[in-house]
């Protein structure tokens, strides 16, 4: 608690900024006070010393040396004295205890020899949920109990209790260290909870299920911790000692120099599990180091810490200091303060060089990379500031063992190495990154950010998944470039920013279980030593290599999205992702991740072959030239002329729409683009509804939006709607986004074939009742022969200013001129004055005043032995209103009313 | 629990005849103000309780004019059901609903759901195509029909759980799977719970 309330003192100073921040941190500190006090209540003393976490993180390295040096104490199960943190040790050691296809038998019978508290997740297919199985002491009846884990779209949780958790890994940790609902605390195997190193983890870790039933499954020679249900505290025997002492102690309000060992041990139970990450990062800097001192640094911060290094640097001269301190002397950190504190729970992560390739083993490098974030976490803040969240689990993972300093070191300094050296672990780190991040900054307000997080998950990645998302295409690999030249140099200004990135870090955070997936799903598939990262990276490069293996532009991207389908399958039923994807993301959320991820790995590469190749087709099959020679007719329209009746965007809005449409051209993913069109298409109806209230239907809306599209005047944008379109998922294709993409394909096509609907349409006048049934006969039926075809007949319109049109159908034999069948007509019309009338020929587009010594016959004769079908008519009609005359006018009409 | 199935309707019949108005008068009424509303009326979605399952469905309007008949197919294409309207008081918007139920039952996907609505009942007075005649044809294809009136909220509904009632059932086997999305967001407690 004392540590939270310090932290929110450093805030004060920086403005009113951090003012909510303090006050969320305080209510939390209160919350984290009740719960305390109840668990002390629940426990008998065990000795304080043994409390070891909280306490010794935040005064720093040095306290973890005491806590090594008194570690015998905590008994063999005290993760403190390994430096592993839980949350190392239950991912190290999952294929273990997440036995998802276990039965309810199997489990039962593997629990049975376990003693109370030892505890597995798996499947139930009763409750199609995953539970905890956790054996029970024989005071309880049933040997064992299960605890269903409710899974919502962003967050785990246990049923009945309100804490959410990003993935399963920090559900189960936390209640390794408070049990919450639980009647006790989760229990890990005593070889799990004892184990000294990574290796040994490992070790464990391939028995697998076997591991239950082998001798590598000791049992402490003595139990030494008496297994109390009620101890809710404790993970292992070490956290219920600190709980008791917290009781003891009275955990209230503690000030900075209570905050010490015991003390902080205490708030460590209370601490989620998000801190516990926290910790286990500065562990790991103590372990490079006695990192006894580190805590100097954060000393600054907090004044709580003994060996205080620096004095009490502004925040900013907090970030820079670290770096140095770290490099010259790994045991004094501002961060390791925090750290420890962190570090209690989670021990550190002993990963003490500085693990540089990231790919070489999955494991290792997701291991590597929450390490990473650990030693980031001082720097997180900083990163977030500087780049975006995404990138900022990246440089956590550098750092991974090796630099702590670097991640102490300025938040600006450290960021740029650590993402630059790897930017794909931030995919996997990212959500311990988070977590470092909240409690990594050097203020311990960071940590109390963090504990809101819980409930805003959902609304910040959401808002900032979209941000991510755009950034992310274009940005990722430059970022790299920017951060190191900032850490090279250390301004106030910057260390201003910073606090604001710290901020933008926090939210970054809360993001990360998705993203951490889709990060390491990406970095995956690079890897070509995994079965997937091969499928990947050869397909990509054979259709890099292949130009000509398709024939067309759709087959092309059928057979992309066919890829990204199977390699989703692939992916969901494959063991090869580590952690399995579902301990991470809730289950209703898998394929959403998955098909990002696709997008990220596969989409990424080849987004330039792909948009190449599209416009290699398009202008091969000619429908680049068409539709570019019909978009300059289509602009030269006016709106009514398109069938336009509502109010259409002007000029300064086209310019806004244009701008839309080229950030979609710089996206690779379907989706991302889709969110683009949708909001042209939101703008356009603001612009037709105008405030009127009124709504429109496609009616209106299509006409409108085909007018847009060719003021746009791009081209690109046939093929960006074919990418869509082939591309998007398919479960998305009945939504709106399906929408309105159909909705710009079908008005791309009317622009393509501009020309020859111009035709049909100008005598297709629907106000004209005659004209138009005259009209469809030749066009719907024209493979029918009707009775006008007939040699002896012609079939002639008669189209009057007043009247409109009528057709008539008349028997006029091959030879007989135009100049008899004027007067035929003339007759048949009853046309007053027919010398003001004469037959016209109308056919692709143009109106040719027949000659009174033509024969129609043969003109229709020879139009109709043409190769391909000509739509002709023949009107009768005043000369005076030639070529553009009536019809054209009429023609017009129909688009108006229409 | 219940899950959401998600269906695609297709709305098809002449330009005036009043589509958009019957759909937006559907969504509208009785708003749930809890659904993000779409960007614009040509495309809106409602949720019903149908049975044990919620029905979503997700209205596409088509433009009616006969110059983008052509792009029809890309709008039916995968409906559930069609919405085919017409104007009580055009003969010839009546005849264009035949020629899109021939369409539909040639090119439209299989099993599609049919429903015509006769909209603008308010305005029988000046009425050119008797009910008679609509159910006539719509019992010789099978399809739903109702006389709606947008303007004063009458079928409105009745249009709709028509087309619901229509949808067979999911076979259990998918329902756990594809077809169905889990409804709800589980909400957040701010505390936590003491020991």
């Amino acid at each position: 608690m004392s540590a939270w309330t310090m932290g929110t003192r450093s805030l004060d100073k920086r403005g009113s900024f951090f003012k909510l921040i303090d006050t969320i941190v305080s209510e939390i500190g209160e919350l984290k006070q009740e719960m305390v006090q109840t668990d002390v209540s629940l426990e008998n003393g065990l000795e304080p010393t043994e409390a070891h976490s909280m306490v010794r993180h935040k005064d720093g390295g040095y306290s973890e040396e005491n806590d090594v040096k008194t570690c015998p104490r905590y008994s063999g199960y005290d993760s403190l004295s390994n430096r592993l943190s839980i949350l190392d040790r239950l991912l190290h050691t999952h294929p273990i205890w997440l036995q998802l296809t276990l039965s309810e038998e199997e489990a039962a019978e593997v629990l049975q020899s376990q003693p109370p508290g030892i505890f597995l997740v798996r499947k139930s297919t009763k409750m199609q949920k995953k539970v905890i199985s956790l054996r029970l002491p024989c005071e309880f009846g049933a040997p064992l109990k299960e605890f269903a884990i409710k899974e919502s779209t962003y967050t785990f949780s246990l049923e009945g209790s309100g804490i959410s958790f990003a993935d399963l890994f920090r559900l189960i940790a936390f209640y390794c260290i408070s049990r919450d609902v639980l009647p006790f605390t989760l229990k890990l195997p005593y070889a799990i909870s004892t184990a000294k190193t990574e290796a040994q983890l490992e070790e464990l870790a391939q028995l697998g299920l076997n591991f239950w039933s082998s001798p590598a499954d000791n049992k402490p020679p003595n139990p030494p911790p008496p297994h109390r249900p009620l101890s809710s505290d404790g993970v292992c025997p070490a956290s219920r000692q600190l709980c008791l002492i917290n009781g003891v102690h009275s955990i209230k309000t503690r000030t900075p120099s209570e905050l010490e060992c015991s003390q902080t041990n205490g708030a460590l139970c209370f601490i989620n599990p998000l801190f516990l990450k926290v910790h286990s990062q500065d562990l790991s800097g103590g372990l490079k180091r006695p990192c006894t001192r580190t805590p100097n640094a954060n000393g600054t911060e907090r004044p709580r810490s003994p060996p205080p290094r620096p004095p009490p640097p502004a925040i900013n001269s907090l970030h820079t200091s670290p770096q140095l301190s770290r490099t010259e002397t790994p045991a004094s950190m501002p961060e390791t303060v925090n750290h420890n504190k962190h570090g209690n729970i989670a021990l550190l992560g002993t990963k003490p060089t500085p693990i540089p390739p990231p790919r070489l083993k999955k494991q290792a490098s997701f291991l590597e990379a929450e390490g990473g974030a650990k030693t980031l976490t001082g720097n997180r803040p900083c990163r977030g500031r500087e780049q975006e969240p995404e990138q900022e689990p990246g440089t956590a993972g550098s750092p991974g063992g090796a630099p702590p300093a670097e991640a102490q070191g300025d938040c600006t300094s450290a960021e740029p190495a650590s993402s630059e050296s790897r930017p794909p672990w931030h995919g996997g780190r990212q959500r311990l990154s988070d977590m470092s991040i909240s409690t990594s900054s050097s203020d311990s307000l960071e940590f109390d950010r963090s504990m809101p997080l819980f409930g805003y998950e959902a609304d910040t990645n959401s808002s900032l998944e979209d941000y991510e998302g755009e950034s992310d295409q274009e940005t990722m690999a430059p970022p790299i470039k920017s951060k190191k030249k900032r850490n090279s140099s250390f301004v106030l200004p910057k260390l201003v920013k910073s606090q604001l990135r710290k901020m933008s870090g926090v939210f970054s955070s809360f993001m990360t279980p998705e993203k951490r997936m889709v990060r390491r799903i990406a970095e995956l598939s690079r890897d070509k030593c995994t079965y997937f990262g091969c499928l990947v990276q050869d397909y990509v490069s054979f259709l890099q290599e292949n130009k000509e293996c398709h024939v067309s532009s759709t087959d092309m991207l059928q057979t992309i999205r066919q890829f990204m389908t199977q390699v989703k399958n692939y992916l969901s039923q494959s063991s090869e992702l580590d952690p399995p994807i579902e301990s991470l993301i809730p289950e209703d959320q898998i394929d959403v991740v998955l098909e990002k991820a696709m997008h990220k790995c596969i989409l990424k590469p080849l987004k330039g072959h792909v948009e190449a190749m599209l416009k290699d087709f398009h202008v091969a099959d000619g429908s680049w030239k068409q539709l570019k020679e019909n978009l300059q007719l289509v602009r030269q329209r006016n709106p009514q002329e398109l069938g336009v009746f509502a109010p259409t965007p002007d000029f300064v809005d086209v310019e806004k729409i244009k701008v839309k449409f080229m950030t979609m051209q710089k996206m690779y993913s379907p989706e991302k683009k889709v969110m683009l069109l949708l909001r042209v298409c939101k703008l356009i109806y603001t612009v037709m509804e105008n405030n009127s209230g009124r709504m429109y239907g496609a009616d209106d809306f299509l006409p409108v939006l085909t007018y847009v599209i060719a003021q746009c005047d791009m081209l690109e944008l046939d093929t960006e709607i074919e990418y869509m379109m082939e591309l998007l998922d398919p479960s998305l294709l009945h939504g709106e986004g399906g929408y309105y993409l159909t909705s710009a394909y079908g008005a791309l096509s009317l622009i393509k074939n501009f020309q020859e609907e111009q035709a049909a349409r100008l005598l297709s006048s629907e106000t004209r009742d005659t004209l138009r049934q005259w009209h469809k006969r030749r066009t719907t039926n024209r493979t029918i022969p009707s009775v006008d075809d007939f040699q002896n007949y012609l079939r002639v319109a008669f189209q009057e200013v007043n009247s409109g049109c009528t057709g008539k159908t008349l028997l006029v034999r091959p030879y007989v001129t135009t100049e008899d069948v004027c007067q035929l007509c003339a007759e048949k019309f009853k046309v007053g004055d027919p010398e003001e009338y004469s037959l016209f020929l109308f056919v692709d587009e143009t109106w040719q005043q027949l000659a009174e010594d033509t024969y129609p016959q043969k003109i229709k004769a020879e139009l109709h032995s043409r190769p391909q079908p000509h739509i002709f008519h023949f009107v009768y009609k005043r000369i005076k209103n030639d070529p553009y005359g009536i019809i054209f006018q009429n023609g017009e009409e129909d688009l108006t009313t229409s | 629990m219940m899950a959401i199935r998600e269906l695609k309707v297709c709305l098809l019949g002449d330009t005036g005849v009043g589509k958009s108005s019957i759909v937006c008068r559907f969504v509208q009424d009785h708003f749930d103000h809890n659904i993000s509303p779409t960007i614009g009326a040509s495309f809106m979605t409602k949720t019903v309780p149908c049975g044990s399952e919620l029905h979503k469905f997700l209205i596409w309007d088509t433009a009616g004019q006969e110059r983008f008949h052509s792009l029809a197919p890309m709008y039916y294409r995968g409906s559930a059901a069609a919405v085919i309207v017409y104007d009580i008081t055009k003969q010839d918007s009546f005849h264009t609903l035949k020629k899109w139920v021939k369409e539909l039952k040639e090119h439209g996907p299989e099993n599609i759901v049919m429903a015509i609505a006769g909209n603008k009942c308010d305005l029988s007075d000046i009425r050119e195509v008797p009910l008679k005649d609509a159910k006539e044809y719509a019992e010789s294809i099978g399809a739903i029909v109702v006389e709606t009136s947008a303007k004063n909220a009458i079928n409105i509904e009745e249009l709709f759980q028509g087309i619901s009632r229509q949808i067979p059932p999911l076979d259990p086997h998918e329902n756990e799977n594809n077809g169905a999305i889990k409804l709800g967001k589980q909400t957040m407690q701010a505390s936590r719970r003491c020991c």
